[in-house]
């Protein structure tokens, strides 16, 4: 029995998990392509199945079936190393995510909110590896941007979720959607949702924070000496992110796996998954329209945004959050 | 026309009717007297002077065009008793009196050298050394005489007469059908690689390297530290050949110091097709559906330049219904030129081509009007000498009218709202790429890029061709001189092209579209053409530079003609290609991701660059 | 069934087989932060040996330690250093040796290190708990309220240590005119 609960349900757990967040994955790429194409007043994929839904697929066998090139000046162990540890963070961070009241992800652990900070802290990894190893200027620079990038708007992050954390007084994630909220509670979290957007979106280098892989400067930028499936992964790796930071907000910013006002909550728990998905679906959207409509700014002005602007606001969120936690609470 | 080196080592002997005698004594040694534009002859040894005086003291502050003929071939009586082969032109114009240019012909010998302009005039930096690549006339104080379109490695100077074109232009072409046992060889055999090209004696191509005595490195500031006492080391970079948003196959050679650009400098060529070559071999007709090549967005524009051109040699008169019809095209050209650049300078923005593809979706309703018009959507091949090829067709007219008053309008504005109060592109254009109007006009810049600066200049304002001197428009200026500006001018230049397009449809006259079909022009015109319509024709002896207000700048095409059925000299002022004079300037001490934004509000199109 | 002479050593419990799993790719980190000729790898051994202490950590089931671990040592210090070679691009090519003059002093010192340690650590009677923690919130609890009542003058100090850093990044990011 110790064996059976101790490992083997976590990996049926983790296996199915990831399972669905490969479909998600290659689902979300049709979801963005489809998206970007009504943004652009065109189609969008639709060949492959109806309405295009088989061109994840496609893609999914085009990029297996690419022939693998190892660049002959790269440093095949991390090289090779690189899109792997790019990947695992975006799906380590599910561990924690509660997925129902009586269904959590794979681990209720105390230290929810903490686990995301760290393995936050650990995605840097795989861009930095692949720039280093590329052995090519435009992977380096695309690694020192996203590296220095993720770094500072993760101190912004991290303070947001502090402040996130006084207010709910509690490290699991379950409990936070669990307890009850005041109203101004409410209010004074969604003031805050559109700079944790954007440290959200700088830290999954999503467009308008895509500098790492700029095409107009740096070709690609990490991802340059990468093809084929590995390429697929670091592909994987920032859809995932997208999904998984999705599925963060909406846990900690709308309520999770439950409905408002606790509707139908305990009628059907098994609902949650579902709710929860319908809610990261909607915040992916806000990902897409984003990058369908703003440029990119330079780099210094993002990285000036996130010192000069984002560190200083959150820091004194975060003191009057204490202030309102110690007076009202 | 006395004879220029006998000037030249004579004391001066001044004839005190020719002009600027008085200023610059020497200088000029001749007159063009039968020519339109006042064109005269200027001695090498006193170039510099003469154009100091000019750009000073009398207001020619814009040097236009410099560019070669090659008259070694040349049969007409003009050039009979001149021994020199090549004959450089100027052409300089003032921004500030408007008005016509000065024409000089400084005319050397083939061993010798003609001083540089750039002294002078900085903007003739590009356009020397693509008469040096092409035609070998050396310009001595040139601060970078390298090749320019083609590669450093070619052989020979391929505008030159006497060049022959390897296989192509042989003397004997060893058509396989004329010699049936053999006894031919393939001039591609000859060569070492197997190519269509030729090759300097005792070369290697394996050994061979392009020299890198590019200015970025040689003048980049050594001592520069931005960070105080630490030492940094600055890197050159590539951006291109080939880069995905660089417009085409273009390349910038960067100077980089972390992200800030010390030096930079635009390497292009890599489309050359040596359009004026090509151009000097077709017949003048042939040319036209040419010129659609160059700035393949502006087809109707190049076309009508080209006619200008060839109709000022020719003198015709072109029907009122076709002027009107010219403007109607050029503008709805100008619209689609400049949603395009618009839609692209936001593309370079790191927008995901959503605001380009809003902008084409209008360039699209207007590629349907030429296409029901000329049977094509991007390269028209509309104009023809003394008109247009053919009427409009029933209902365009309405059709135009829709777009004009309507939609059109309402697309800029549209454009307007989303783009202009966004966050990010004032944060990257404002106060970035920024050059001062002097420095613009110094660099031979035009178009669209100085009068974001604050300079109203326009050809159709400052020197009115076809019949834009009957229209009410204005000239859009901006102050700032930045890329912000630089955006925000193309949108209110497209409104004032609507604008004119917009009278142009209202009081556009019934008649004929081409003067050959007229019946009291055709006898004119037979005559000039002799007797063979619109179609083969041998202009009179002369030369004719005719230049318009293109989308992307000004656009001249400098033709000579020896009476023949075809170019004896054809060259096209590329407004594109001598606006990449300030690529560099612009681009020092801002950072590398704003290079390519600086680039692309320069707007070009490599089609035009390259030639 | 007969006594044999040596003892069987009874089959790892699965906390022990984790453990040890951990225990090696600490021990094999540590060993290529001392023995890899390429001073990236070198970096990429110590966040592994941080990342296993954190695992180490983990299995004690000292969670928050553990998250601590991975979010200071592994996200923060290893990045800075991997940053710092990363801009030392000579790196790339040219192993550079491990040895230098000083290898010989270092051994003797950190065996010495390692002998007094090990005695030490291997001599002390250790509390055995009596049952094991089940809520991770009480311990994490415990420990707010020892940072704000016994130790609350380290914890004070160290606030405001990260805050004058904090506002100093601030400062330094500004825009000197």
């Amino acid at each position: 029995m110790d064996w059976l609960n101790l490992l083997v349900i976590p990996i049926i757990r983790s296996v199915v998990i990831i399972v669905v967040l490969l479909t998600g994955f290659a689902y979300l790429t049709w979801y963005e392509r489809k998206l970007l194409a009504r943004f652009h007043v065109r189609y969008g994929p639709n060949r492959a199945g109806p309405k295009g839904l088989l061109q994840p697929i496609a893609d999914a066998v085009k990029a297996v079936f690419k022939e693998e090139i190892i660049p002959g000046h790269v440093d095949k162990v991390v090289y090779l190393l690189a899109p792997a540890l790019a990947l695992a963070p975006a799906l380590l961070i599910w561990a924690v995510i509660p997925l129902g009241k009586d269904f959590p992800a794979v681990a209720d652990v105390p230290i929810g909110f903490l686990w995301i900070l760290a393995i936050a802290g650990v995605e840097s990894y795989g861009v930095i590896l692949a720039g280093w190893s590329s052995n090519n200027n435009y992977s380096l620079l695309g690694a020192l941007r996203s590296s220095a990038q993720m770094i500072s708007y993760e101190i912004p992050l991290g303070l947001f979720l502090v402040s996130i954390l006084l207010l709910a007084g509690d490290f699991s994630l379950v409990n936070l959607v669990e307890a009850p909220r005041a109203w101004w509670e409410w209010l004074w979290l969604w003031i805050m949702f559109p700079l944790f957007f954007i440290c959200i979106l700088a830290e999954t280098n999503r467009s308008p924070f895509d500098l790492p892989e700029t095409e107009n400067e740096l070709v690609a930028g990490f991802q340059t000496e990468y093809g084929g499936i590995k390429f697929a992964l670091f592909f994987m790796a920032e859809y995932i992110s997208m999904i998984t930071t999705s599925a963060i907000m909406a846990t900690l910013f709308f309520g999770g796996y439950a409905l408002p006002f606790g509707i139908g909550s305990d009628i059907l728990p098994i609902l949650g998954p579902f709710i929860l998905a319908g809610k990261v679906i909607v915040l992916l959207f806000l990902f897409i329209w984003v990058r369908a409509s703003l440029g990119r700014p330079r780099y210094d002005q993002l990285m000036g945004f996130a010192w000069r602007t984002l560190l200083p606001i959150s820091l004194g969120y975060m003191i009057i959050t204490a202030l309102l936690t110690v007076f009202f609470k | 026309m006395s004879e220029a080196t006998a000037v030249a080592t004579a004391p001066v002997a001044t004839d005190p009717s020719l002009p600027f005698s008085q200023e610059v004594p020497g200088a000029v040694i001749g007159e063009w007297a039968a020519d339109s534009d006042k064109a005269l002859f200027v001695a090498p040894d006193k170039l510099l002077p003469l154009l100091t005086h000019l750009r000073d003291r009398e207001g020619y502050d814009f040097l236009s065009s410099v560019t070669c003929v090659d008259y070694s071939a040349y049969k007409g009586k003009a050039r009979a008793g001149i021994s020199e082969r090549f004959d450089v032109v100027y052409h300089i114009y003032s921004t500030r009196q408007g008005g016509g240019p000065v024409r000089l012909h400084v005319r050397v010998p083939e061993s010798e050298t003609v001083p540089s302009a750039t002294s002078v005039y900085p903007g003739a930096n590009l356009q020397e050394r693509e008469v040096w690549d092409l035609y070998g006339v050396k310009f001595e104080g040139h601060p970078n005489l390298r090749r320019v379109l083609t590669w450093e490695g070619f052989h020979g100077h391929p505008l030159r007469k006497d060049w022959k074109e390897a296989y192509f232009e042989e003397e004997a072409k060893p058509f396989k059908s004329r010699h049936p046992e053999g006894g031919y060889k393939w001039h591609e055999d000859k060569l070492p690689w197997g190519d269509n090209n030729t090759y300097p004696q005792n070369w290697d191509p394996d050994s061979w390297s392009e020299p890198v005595t590019y200015v970025p490195v040689s003048q980049a500031p050594s001592d520069h530290h931005a960070y105080g006492e630490l030492d940094t080391q600055s890197i050159v970079v590539n951006l291109g050949p080939h880069h995905p948003s660089t417009h085409g196959v273009f390349r910038m050679l960067t100077r980089i110091e972390g992200e800030t650009i010390l030096a930079l400098e635009p390497e292009m060529g890599y489309l050359h097709r040596n359009h004026e070559k090509i151009g000097e071999r077709n017949a003048w007709l042939m040319n036209m559906p040419f010129t659609d090549r160059l700035d393949y967005i502006n087809s109707m524009s190049n076309n009508l330049g080209y006619a200008l051109a060839v109709e000022k040699l020719l003198g015709i008169e072109v029907p009122e219904r076709a002027q009107y019809i010219r403007v109607i095209m050029a503008e709805l050209t100008r619209v689609i030129n400049h949603t395009w650049s618009i839609g692209f300078i936001l593309n370079d923005l790191g927008a995901l081509q959503t605001p380009a593809l809003y902008a084409i979706e209008e360039r699209e309703m207007i590629l349907d009007l030429f296409e029901e018009i000329s049977g094509a959507r991007l390269m028209c091949n509309y104009m023809r000498f003394g008109g247009v090829v053919r009427d409009l067709t029933p209902g365009w007219e309405e059709r135009a009218k829709y777009l004009v008053h309507d939609r059109l309008p309402r697309a800029l504005d549209q454009l307007d709202d989303l783009l202009s109060g966004n966050e990010i592109v004032k944060a990257r254009g404002r106060g970035v790429g920024y050059l001062s109007a002097q420095d613009l006009i110094a660099l031979s810049v035009s178009g669209p890029m100085i009068r974001a600066a604050g300079l109203a200049y326009d050809i159709r304002k400052a020197e009115p061709y076809c019949i834009y001197d009957r229209f009410d428009f204005d000239i859009p200026t901006l102050p700032e001189s930045d890329i912000y500006a630089r955006y925000y001018i193309r949108l209110l230049e497209a409104r004032e092209s609507i604008k004119i397009l917009k009278q142009a449809l209202r009081d556009i006259p019934p008649g004929e579209v081409n003067a050959y079909a007229s019946a009291t022009l055709n006898q004119g015109f037979g005559t000039i053409m002799g007797g063979k319509g619109g179609y083969n024709f041998r202009p009179k002896e002369g030369e004719a530079y005719a230049r318009i207000e293109a989308p992307k700048g000004e656009l001249g095409y400098y033709v000579v003609s020896d009476n023949k059925a075809n170019a004896y000299r054809y060259h096209v002022r590329s407004p594109s290609y001598i606006n990449l004079n300030a690529l560099g300037p612009m681009s020092v001490g801002y950072k590398v991701a704003d290079a390519v934004v600086i680039l692309g509000a320069i707007d070009i199109v490599l089609g035009e660059v390259d030639r | 069934m007969p006594e044999l002479p040596i003892p069987i050593p009874p089959l790892p419990t699965l906390h022990e087989s984790v453990f040890m799993a951990i225990a090696l790719l600490t021990v094999v980190g540590a060993f290529l932060v001392v023995a890899a000729r390429n001073l990236f790898h070198n970096a990429l051994g110590l966040a592994l040996t941080f990342f296993g202490v954190a695992g180490v950590y983990f299995v004690a089931e000292a969670e928050f330690v553990g998250v601590a671990q991975v979010l200071v040592y592994v996200g923060a210090i290893s990045t800075l250093i991997t940053f710092a070679i990363m801009l030392t691009r000579g790196m790339m090519y040219g192993a550079t040796s491990p040895l230098n003059r000083q290898a010989g002093t270092a051994a003797i010192i950190a065996a010495t290190v390692f002998v007094v340690m090990a005695g030490l650590l291997g001599s002390l009677p250790w509390p055995v708990a009596e049952e094991p923690i089940v809520d991770g919130q009480i311990v994490i609890a415990n420990l707010g309220v020892g940072f704000v009542t016994e130790f609350v003058v380290a914890f004070l100090l160290l606030a405001v240590l990260l805050l004058v850093a904090l506002a100093g990044a601030i400062v330094l990011a500004q825009d000197r005119k």
